[in-house]
């Protein structure tokens, strides 16, 4: 009978070296570690022994169980690791617990991606009201009262003299209003016009951009349009300016990419032209420049606007727009 | 504006191919929107041979045709008198679109029949011969397409053109932008033929009263002429840019106007009283009949072509029908004038009548260019209509024409596109489009703008001519100069994306709804009649009723956008949208107030189904949760949820619905929806939904993160349950221990909250965790114990606990 815990001791780690297989390992571990266990058994006995043998017997009895109990793992990692058998396996194709992030709208993505281009290159990013006066959406920014021009956005009034506004362009003005040169900064928001089809909706997203300072020229603006086409889409497209009218902006320019569809082959996307339009740009007009008393001597500028969801409809291939705003979750979630 | 390759011709040789054309026109800045053939529609249309003819059983006038088209021989009932036997014709086959739009199908004709027609000249468009079918010359082969049979082609053009480029509404003017591309001439139709002289004084006058509005007039005469339809290459010309043609009279002011871009009247003579021509503004209540026998209610200042009595044309927008041009007309006075482009707008806007002759003036016609367009119209109205042209034009010009002279500076120019082009350059540039130009010294031009360039009234306009005649793809690419110091960048922005990257971790989707909702959205929501959210911005000219007002809160958009999912069979759904709301400030004139709002609605399983089951429906708590996370991840401080007392909750279910506190401030709403709400919307399930107010909420995140040291010493655990009242909130609880100021209570957390069996009625029992910790010693049992001890007898007595 062993009656000190040395004995015990080395008995348990003898057949514990002597066992083979996981089944007599856990048999041991009971034997001696388990709720009735010689050593645990040893431990809830102490309180019987003489006083002054009570302490070194505890310590010596809490040793052994650690070692003992040590060399159980041991044992049953070394026999585990060679008895494929006793491999314990978990079905791993099973789905995992629901943890599924939600998707940003793919304008927002556009947006961020846009946003992100600018900040690299510098730009603030300021934000303005989606309901503007006539003077800031039309007359500052060279519109005057009756003027066909007026014409290429189709307008939601308010009042007379308050509209949704057609455009983020009225926000150049309220950040020229408040700051001098040097500038740059680019503004997204909503704008709304009254058109409703397949390729408009009556509100949709607009980035706009603006840079206003000395020495500023219209190759400034093909150089940083052309990194942002170039970002957006891919390195190798293809794009090109042409002459175009905005009232605040002269010269005035249209970027075309090469139809990201048929790559400039002709085709219904780009209504046969192998191009498609993307960005309105220009150099800031000096009656623009007037109205905010800017120098125009000193100073000069660019401005562009793209559509959002225009470009996102290129990128991802969508061929109708007002799925944009439908938040259907089968389509949001695919991007 | 379109345009036909045969008739741009008339005044510049092309030696491009349409398509490089459409490509130069484009990149100068008249941008091409289609170029197509005006005879594709005759592509179905093939030549065939008559190889037998029998009569029609049941028709005494129609014959029926056995017609070889080459592959094939068609039975084809034809009433043509000339059909006979051996003859080679066009047959159209079934599907052709015939000019006029109608399409020919295949069918019976008085029972009989007929799978193609056999045309003639007028039917398909290329000639007046209606009287009967195309005889076409024998050695033609059956089968080929009778376009190219006949070589009909003509390439046209539609420019979509930028409303600064009156000039180009004319074909001469595009032609004019040809020949600066080609570097040719400019082909001018002759006007020698009129005589120049005086007589047309003895026949009438014109009086122009308002010269502010009319800087000039322009009037010829003819006698004697007699109206019918014009001849065929007239009609042709109208046709192939999508014109009507009407009479010999009215074609050839159409075309002269398509031509020169100078709209033109003509007036039957005989009907003007007095013979004689007044130009003024309408007076207060005048009524006019334009001639699409329209009454038109005036407004004062809208410009009037009078005779001596009464009114005859609504200036530049549209003539009357009391002095149309009629079959009996033979007397005619042609107007070519020019009239203030922002009247003549207004006039067109508020009478809603636009007419390809507003359309121009609006835009600006060329000051200069009334007498020629008058002569050239004359010239051939003579030559189609017959009749004498009295000698001479009259010319009412009170503003007379000022040329505007603009220094160009080299220098400058090249600054701002970034270019380095030379005077010489520049200068052939704008010499080709027709500006004059002459060297001032090395760095200035002065540069002379041509009448019909009037667009262009400042440096920069003569610099964007430069840029777009040197090419815009020849400009140099450049990058302007970073700026070295950076500010933050705006708020609201930086928080709006972390607050969606927060959400879209929840598992949240970002919706976009339509800033406009119905007017009775905010009914649909319950909302009580003094609610400031009643107050919303009506929009004057809405696309429909259910976007006739701006939105005043995101949760009718979020609703339509659960509805949508649902019928699409999307049920379990987490969406959230950041957007401006609007609040009427019951001002005219003023903007409203723009407020952003975030909002959540959570609806369905609180997961998708699973093998780990759990399929349980989410809950008040489960959108707490979310609300909770974001502004924790915010950093905010100071949050208390306080439930909404039932008389405030209008689309929230009473009872189940909290405000949102930030540091006192209310800043949002959270609960379930209430079912009035949800049937409205046609909704079965239930919802929950969250509002903030961003603007605020936003103020009241820190900017800064300090860092506090973490603690050196270990903290103590004790577990507490009481027995209290249900009625009494978890919060008043947790606000009661915060109280007591307890220095080493680190942290309360509530682990359970148990009612039913074992715990008395209208009672529950809360377990909470309280976790001590000291930051100066490792705490001893017996401090803890006395503390905790203390603590629950606090609570015991605040709340009338017991323990378990």
């Amino acid at each position: 009978m062993e009656n000190t815990i040395e004995q015990i001791r080395e008995n348990a780690l003898a057949e514990i070296e002597n066992a083979s297989s996981v089944e007599e390992i856990k048999a041991l571990s009971i034997k001696y570690v388990g709720r009735k266990g010689r050593i645990t058994l040893f431990l809830r006995n102490i309180s019987s022994l003489p006083k002054e043998l009570r302490p070194s017997a505890g310590q010596e009895a809490n040793e052994t169980k650690q070692i003992v109990e040590k060399r159980i793992t041991e044992a049953l990692q070394q026999v585990e690791g060679s008895d494929v058998n006793s491999i314990d396996y978990i079905d791993v194709s099973l789905p995992g617990r629901v943890a599924i992030p939600g998707i940003l709208h793919p304008i927002s993505q556009i947006n961020q991606e846009i946003s992100n281009i600018f900040k690299r290159l510098g730009f603030d990013i300021a934000e303005g009201p989606e309901i503007e006066t006539d003077y800031y959406n039309f007359e500052a920014l060279n519109f005057p009262k009756n003027h066909p021009a007026r014409d290429m956005q189709d307008t939601f009034f308010v009042s007379d003299d308050i509209v949704l506004r057609t455009h983020t362009s009225p926000l150049q003005i309220r950040i020229m209003e408040k700051k001098q040169p040097p500038i740059r900064v680019i503004m997204p928001g909503k704008v709304y016009r009254c058109d409703s089809d397949l390729t408009h909706t009556p509100m949709f997203h607009q980035v706009e951009g603006l840079v206003v300072d000395k020495n500023i020229g219209f190759s400034d603006l093909k150089g940083i349009l052309t990194t942002l086409v170039h970002q957006i889409f891919d390195e190798d497209i293809s794009l090109r300016f042409r002459p175009s009218f905005f009232p605040f902006t002269e010269p005035s320019a249209e970027v075309d990419i090469l139809c990201v569809i048929c790559r400039g082959k002709g085709c219904r996307v780009c209504s046969q032209t192998g191009w498609l339009e993307v960005l309105g740009s220009g150099m800031v007009h000096p009656a623009v420049f007037e109205n905010v008393n800017y120098d125009t001597s000193q100073y000069s500028g660019f401005a562009f606007g793209m559509g959002v969801e225009r470009i996102a409809m290129l990128k991802y291939g969508i061929d109708d727009l007002r799925k944009f705003f439908e938040n259907d979750f089968r389509f949001l979630r695919q991007f | 504006m379109k345009f036909s390759l045969s008739w741009l011709k008339e005044y510049i040789p092309i030696e491009m191919t349409p398509s490089d054309l459409a490509e130069g026109l484009t990149m100068i800045g008249l941008e091409v929107d289609s170029v197509s053939d005006r005879y594709a529609y005759l592509d179905s249309v093939l030549s065939g041979r008559i190889v037998e003819i029998v009569p029609h059983p049941n028709a005494e006038k129609l014959k029926i045709c056995f017609v070889d088209i080459g592959t094939e021989k068609r039975t084809i009932v034809c009433g043509a008198p000339n059909a006979t036997v051996g003859m080679i014709t066009a047959c159209a086959l079934p599907g052709t679109v015939f000019p006029g739009g109608k399409v020919l199908e295949k069918g019976l004709i008085y029972n009989q029949e007929s799978s193609g027609m056999l045309c003639s000249e007028s039917e398909l468009g290329i000639g007046l011969d209606s009287e009967g079918i195309i005889s076409l010359p024998a050695d033609v082969d059956v089968g080929q397409k009778l376009a190219s049979v006949l070589r009909l082609s003509d390439m046209v053009f539609e420019v979509d053109l930028t409303p600064n480029r009156p000039d180009c509404l004319g074909i001469i003017g595009i032609a004019r932008e040809i020949a600066a591309m080609q570097g040719s001439f400019l082909k001018y139709p002759s006007i020698d033929a009129f005589h120049t002289g005086s007589s047309i004084s003895e026949y009438t006058s014109v009086k122009i009263k308002n010269p502010d509005l009319c800087p000039r007039y322009s009037a010829g005469l003819l006698i004697g002429i007699s109206v019918g339809p014009s001849p065929f290459w007239l009609q042709d010309r109208l046709l192939s840019i999508g014109l009507r043609p009407i009479n010999n009279l009215v074609d050839v002011t159409n075309y002269v106007m398509m031509e020169t871009g100078q709209p033109l009247h003509a007036f039957d003579f005989d009907t003007l009283s007095e013979k004689r021509i007044v130009v003024r503004a309408a007076e207060k209540g005048e009524v006019f009949t334009t001639l699409d026998s329209k009454e038109r209610n005036l407004l004062p200042g809208m410009l009037l072509i009078c005779d001596a009595e009464k009114p005859i044309a609504l200036a530049g927008v549209m003539g009357g029908g009391n002095s149309e041009i009629s079959e009996k007309t033979v007397n005619v006075l042609i107007e070519s004038a020019c009239f203030q482009q922002s009247s003549i707008r207004k006039t067109s806007k508020t009478l809603g009548l636009n007419t390809d002759a507003s359309y121009r003036f609006e835009r600006g016609v060329d000051p200069k260019g009334t007498v020629f367009a008058l002569k050239r119209a004359a010239l051939l109205m003579k030559e189609v209509a017959g009749g004498q042209i009295v000698d001479g034009v009259v010319d009412e010009h009170p503003i007379p024409f000022t040329e505007q002279v603009i220094a160009l500076s080299i220098n400058n120019t090249n600054r701002l596109l970034g270019t380095n082009l030379d005077q010489e350059t520049m200068s052939t540039h704008l010499k080709s489009i027709d500006f004059s130009v002459k060297k001032t010294n090395e760095d200035i031009l002065e540069v002379t703008v041509p009448s019909f360039r009037v667009d262009v009234s400042r440096h920069e306009d003569i610099v964007e001519e430069v840029a777009r005649l040197s090419g815009y793809n020849n400009i140099p690419t450049s990058f302007p100069p970073i700026p070295a110091a950076i500010k933050p960048l705006y708020k609201q922005i930086t928080i709006k994306d972390r607050i969606k990257d927060v959400l879209i971790g929840f598992g949240f989707t970002e919706a976009i709804n339509y800033s406009f909702v119905k007017r009775s959205a905010v009914d649909q929501l319950r909302l009580r009649p003094e609610d400031s959210r009643r107050c919303a911005v009506e929009i004057l000219n809405p696309l429909s009723e259910d976007q006739a007002v701006m939105r005043t809160s995101l949760i009718p958009g979020l609703l339509d956008t659960m509805h949508r999912n649902i019928s699409w069979q999307t049920k379990n759904l987490k969406f959230f949208e950041i957007g401006r709301v609007f609040f009427n400030m019951q001002k005219k004139n003023i903007q409203p107030n723009e407020i952003e709002y975030l909002s959540c609605l959570w609806t369905g399983k609180r997961v998708e189904n699973s093998w780990h089951g759990g399929n349980l429906d989410c809950d008040f708590y489960d959108l707490k949760g979310v609300a909770e996370g974001l502004l924790k991840a915010l950093r905010l401080e100071g949050i208390q949820f306080t439930a909404l007392p039932s008389e405030n909750c209008c689309y929230h279910k009473s009872g189940h619905a909290a405000s949102i506190y930030i540091a006192g401030e209310l800043v949002g709403t959270i609960g379930e929806v209430h079912h009035e709400v949800l049937s409205s919307y046609n909704l079965k399930q239930t919802a929950f939904i969250m509002e903030l107010d961003l603007d605020l909420l936003i103020k009241k995140i820190p900017e800064n993160k300090t860092y506090k040291s973490l603690p050196k010493y270990p903290s103590v655990s004790r577990d507490i349950t009481i027995i209290i009242d249900q009625g009494i909130e978890v919060q008043s609880v947790l606000k009661t221990l915060e109280k007591m100021n307890e220095k080493i209570l680190e942290n309360v957390e509530l682990f359970d909250v148990y009612v039913g069996e074992n715990i008395p009625e209208k009672k529950k029992s809360l377990s909470l965790r309280l976790t001590y910790r000291s930051t100066e010693r490792t705490l001893e049992d017996d401090t803890v114990n006395i503390i905790h001890s203390k603590i629950s007898s606090m609570l015991i007595k605040a709340f009338n606990a017991m323990l378990p």
